[in-house]
């Protein structure tokens, strides 16, 4: 039984942090970043988030007009720089307000 | 092979496994990361980037496959997409053999083209139908049952279908920078030999004091297709040897191998469609037979060359540095 808990706890708080991820990227991203920095950005702030989820994921949110992006070349190879569009940052806005409420719901719950 | 090397090729590999339009961008995106990762990693264990810590990075990464599958859009999937092109590939490779296989028997008027397709030609596909199945069903088992990501461990159902998992990534490049200098030492003496003998066949049987009657070209072939195709097979053994000796890939020698390939493709079509080869009907079928299978190889190989050069991650020419 216990063989089987924990696959599925795993996935369970995986499926708990893709939640998150959209508003957890939104949130850094009011000036431009590239994958690499938002990543170690969000890792240093406590939300590792693997490369193979977080390079899609910004591409999607581009291709929905969340994001907005441009190459650049700076130091080394050319990086691609994404930044929230005025439509991402208005959801992030409001997808926000949602988390704190739902957070606080949660809280509520949790006590 | 150096890091960025390494990168590049493993760049391309993912590349080649993605739709068109999301190539080089992509690709591009994926380099920039892992180049900043070994970077990282060299930079915390004290050393210069080296060709093991990027080896160690991308195979942490992931194999391309399975790169290149989170960029398709899920869903329900009756093959998995990291499972797609091996199936695409043996699909056109079963239906290709055996097209390649029974095709002659119409270039030699042994069955109409009508008969052909109703019989052997449209019942290629059913292997296409067979293989939805088997990818289906290994795909099932692969979803209910993954491989486990730190040992590789392949549960024992994975062996029930064969599901097309490598254990760790390995780069195209080296092999195939070194491959013709390793297989020249054996190619070049032993395609001269076949070319010569390709000249007269029954000439060098009579040598051996049996009768070569057997394997005496048809005129027309030797008169306007042996002088023809000789002389394409040894300017391309002449490149493929300066190639090797050279241990370099040029991009314009390869661009000239490349087309040189592709002439004597179709140079081989036309003679398999519109040319008696072998004056005697039997020797004749018996050759086609196996020189379909030569020029499917060979057609293969000249799509898989063509997708290689033009499949490289490039850095676009709209892009200025700031």
């Amino acid at each position: 039984m216990a063989k089987t808990q924990e696959p599925t706890a795993t996935k369970l708080e995986t499926e708990l942090r893709r939640g998150a991820l959209v508003l957890a990227v939104l949130s850094q991203l009011a000036s431009a970043e590239y994958g690499y920095s938002l990543r170690q950005r969000l890792a240093e702030r406590g939300m590792p988030i693997e490369e193979g989820t977080l390079y899609p994921l910004l591409r999607r949110l581009e291709e929905q007009g969340l994001l907005q992006s441009e190459w650049r070349i700076e130091e080394g190879p050319p990086r691609r720089y994404y930044k929230r569009s005025a439509e991402g940052t208005r959801l992030y806005k409001d997808l926000a307000q949602n988390w704190r409420e739902l957070t606080a719901t949660m809280h509520r719950l949790l006590d | 092979m150096d890091a960025q090397k390494l990168i590049e090729s493993y760049t391309n590999d993912v590349a080649r496994r993605l739709p068109r339009k999301l190539r080089n961008e992509v690709g591009l995106e994926l380099r920039a990361l892992l180049t900043d990762k070994v970077n990282a990693l060299a930079s915390d264990t004290g050393r210069e980037p080296n060709a093991d810590t990027a080896l160690a990075v991308l195979r942490e990464f992931g194999r391309p496959e399975v790169v290149a599958a989170r960029y398709a859009p899920r869903g329900f999937n009756v093959i998995e997409p990291e499972h797609a092109p091996a199936f695409v590939k043996l699909s056109l490779a079963c239906v290709a053999l055996q097209w390649a296989v029974t095709l002659p028997r119409v270039a030699t008027s042994a069955v109409s083209f009508d008969e052909w397709w109703l019989g052997w030609g449209a019942g290629a596909l059913w292997w296409v139908g067979l293989l939805v199945v088997w990818f289906a069903l290994a795909g099932w088992i692969q979803r209910r049952s993954p491989v486990d990501p730190h040992s590789f461990v392949r549960p024992w159902t994975h062996f029930i279908f064969w599901i097309p998992v490598a254990r760790d990534w390995q780069p195209a490049l080296p092999n195939a920078e070194e491959l013709p200098y390793a297989s020249a030492k054996v190619l070049v003496p032993l395609s001269a030999v076949l070319m010569v003998l390709f000249v007269s066949p029954a000439w060098f049987i009579g040598r051996l004091g049996v009768d070569g009657s057997w394997a005496l070209y048809d005129a027309g072939f030797r008169r306007w297709l042996l002088a023809p195709l000789f002389a394409l097979m040894v300017v391309r053994l002449v490149l493929f040897t300066l190639a090797a000796v050279d241990k370099q890939r040029r991009a314009r020698t390869e661009a000239i191998r490349l087309a040189l390939l592709a002439a004597f493709v179709v140079l081989l079509v036309w003679t398999l469609f519109r040319w008696d080869i072998f004056a005697l009907t039997f020797t004749d079928l018996a050759f086609k037979i196996w020189l379909s299978i030569f020029t499917l190889v060979n057609g293969l190989n000249a799509v898989a060359w063509l997708r290689r050069l033009i499949t490289r991650v490039h850095v676009p020419k709209t892009l200025t540095q700031r």
